[in-house]
């Protein structure tokens, strides 16, 4: 993880670059900065979450989050830019959770690379930026919900899973790791991969493609297996307000001490997440329309029995809308899904379990701008776990959220 | 002589526009009108606003235009009293052309009407959240056009919603004894009854001035020149 004081020096060193005052005798549009700031802080509160829901590792939740994050774009001439956003979460160290070299090697081509830490070429959620672009406060289940797998500990058997379904907030299996740990989302849609990404073409089609460190449920900034996770997305732009998406992804995600602790060798590619997405979004008036799906699917080894025959899949998928009532309040709401597929062991009576517990999730909520960068959100959710203990299975989160930016 | 107004662009002006103020020793003889003219001179030049680093971007953003920010509105702050009852003006136009409105600063009386036009090649949506005129256009496509009437004086910021770094400024005064500035600077009030009134220049981002002017009986053309920093 790289650590503030790398975002400290790059904000100051750009500033130290900065161009001086323009005069009134210069032309009447200026050139664009070399250095702009975006500046961002949210503070979102909720009611107990005992089923941890939202959690986003262990003792952190999507819902209660205080944030402060700083994004810069410092200009290289035409052809090029740094950009870097700098957070820090809840009052801890701050972290640089994006830093990356932009490059149009022809100006007039819709050509461009991306180098460093990267945003995710994978479907369309990861992308909406800033929190004003989320029109209520949670994340969508499978960006963000912690599944029961691991990249450092793996499950022996069938039943090692079914042990665990359900509790990805804080888990763990016999194979490498032996520590608890939260298990891994879908997708890590708060974090973002290292790697080069190209996008070819511009509207009304354009073509996106990645190689990166990591995957989508686990991106990093160092490898930690030696595989490489190659993305792509295909993106049209029918007409004015319709966005049609779709992608595809597939990286190593063992870690390579799980990895070693294997019995034996099963080669790389039985480690293997895969991902297929499709998202969509229409805008007219006061409406705006939001819908992603996304197949997921693990490798996972065969140790001892009963075996995991297959891999491990898993598919969610949400349906947003937000509606503007009046100026400056709006209503949204999303109903959002996760689900996996079966697996057999001696457990729940030997019969075939989904691997995790599907969930099911309903946030309805209101945003009011007091002013143009100022906007207060509230939101009721109400979260459903299929097939766990008594207790975790159903509950209704009310959260807000005041979110200010520059 | 120009004199520096201690309270700066907002408050001056919502006093200034208020429908009760009228100017001192002001005369409403229409056989002897005159014109205030001059020069605004611009010290120092704001930089434009900048997108919000786009971050979660795949690739460079799509180039913009950049509003020209060397528009000044030079107004009377107390105007002859019949000034109020004018009709108001006929229906102006306000832009969205490369991401930017164009004009950046607008004024108008109160009763006009603006017809915010997208001539740009993406979605737009057209809002403002002041109190006196609030509205949200919605989002509507290139090619279309929606118009709001402005039946409060005051000053309107404008924005878009999809793309945060587009703003522009609409003045509604309660008379029409105003005038942008040109390419030059340059400033024309024409219609001014003979009188003696404290002219006022308003700035987005520079801080406003005003200064005493007098129309003599007879007319004519009285000047004052300003200098923002």
């Amino acid at each position: 993880m790289i650590r503030s004081s790398y975002a400290r020096a790059l904000v100051f060193a750009a500033a130290a670059t900065a161009p001086g005052g323009v005069l009134a005798s210069d032309p009447p549009a200026p050139p664009p900065r070399r250095l702009t700031l975006g500046l961002e802080a949210v503070a979102s509160a909720a009611t107990s979450d005992p089923g941890y829901f939202n959690d986003t590792s262990y003792g952190r939740s999507a819902m209660r989050l205080l944030r402060l994050r700083v994004d810069v774009s410092l200009r290289l001439g035409a052809r090029a830019a740094l950009l870097a956003e700098g957070r820090a979460d809840n009052g801890e160290g701050g972290t640089l959770s994006a830093l990356y070299l932009r490059l149009r090697p022809m100006p007039d081509r819709p050509f461009d690379i991306q180098a460093g830490r990267i945003p995710p070429v994978f479907g369309a959620f990861a992308r909406r930026g800033y929190g004003a672009d989320n029109p209520l406060i949670s994340q969508p289940l499978m960006y963000q919900y912690l599944t029961s797998l691991r990249a450092d500990s793996l499950p022996a058997s069938a039943d090692d899973l079914l042990v665990m379904r359900g509790r990805g907030w804080r888990t763990h299996y016999p194979i490498g790791s032996g520590a608890w740990d939260r298990g891994l989302p879908v997708i890590a849609g708060d974090r973002w991969d290292t790697g080069a990404e190209v996008r070819i073409g511009a509207e009304p089609l354009s073509l996106s493609a990645s190689i990166s460190q990591g995957t989508l449920s686990d991106p990093r900034v160092r490898d930690d297996n030696g595989g490489k996770q190659v993305s792509g997305r295909l993106e049209l732009r029918p007409t004015v307000g319709f966005v049609l998406g779709a992608s595809a992804s597939r990286g190593e995600y063992v870690s390579r001490e799980a990895a070693g602790a294997l019995p034996r060798a099963l080669g790389r590619d039985a480690y293997t997440q895969k991902a297929l997405g499709a998202d969509a979004e229409y805008s007219r008036g006061y409406w705006v329309l939001r819908a992603e799906g996304v197949l997921s699917q693990w490798g996972v080894p065969r140790v001892q029995a009963p075996l995991v025959t297959d891999s491990v899949r898993s598919w969610g998928g949400f349906l947003e809308a937000r509606y503007k009532v009046r100026p400056g309040l709006f209503a949204a709401a999303r109903v959002d899904h996760l689900g996996f597929s079966e697996v057999q062991g001696t457990l729940f009576g030997g019969r075939p379990t989904p691997w995790d517990a599907p969930v099911w999730r309903a946030e309805a909520g209101a945003g009011y701008s007091l002013r143009r960068n100022l906007l207060l959100k509230a939101v009721l959710q109400h979260n459903w776990r299929q097939g766990v203990r008594p207790g975790s299975g159903s509950e209704g989160v009310a959260g807000a959220q005041a979110l200010l930016w520059f | 002589m120009v004199r520096v107004s201690a309270a700066l662009g907002v408050p001056l002006l919502l006093y200034a526009v208020g429908p009760l103020v009228v100017a001192q020793e002001a005369r409403s003889s229409p056989s002897a009108l005159g014109t205030i003219r001059g020069r605004v001179e611009f010290l120092r030049d704001q930089p434009s606003p900048e997108r919000r680093p786009a971050i979660a971007d795949l690739g460079m953003p799509a180039r913009r235009d950049r509003p020209d920010q060397r528009i000044a509105v030079v107004y009377l702050e107390s105007a002859p009293r019949g000034a109020f009852e004018e009709r108001p003006g006929p229906t102006v136009v306000l832009d969205q052309r490369n991401e930017n409105f164009v004009p950046h600063v607008l004024a108008i009386t109160t009763g006009t009407s603006v017809e915010f036009r997208n001539s740009d090649r993406t979605y737009h949506n057209v809002f403002s959240l002041s109190k006196a005129n609030s509205f949200d256009l919605g989002r509507y496509p290139p090619g279309r056009s929606k118009s709001v009437r402005f039946d409060h004086a005051g000053i309107v910021r404008v924005f878009c919603e999809i793309h945060s770094h587009m703003n522009a400024f609409i003045l509604v005064f309660a008379h029409r004894h105003f005038a942008l500035t040109n390419a030059e600077g340059d400033y024309r009030i024409d219609g001014v009854p003979p009188g003696t009134y404290t002219v006022s220049v308003w700035h987005p981002f520079l801080a406003a001035k005003s200064g005493s002017v007098r129309i003599p009986e007879r007319g004519g053309e009285a000047s004052l020149d300003f200098a923002l920093s």
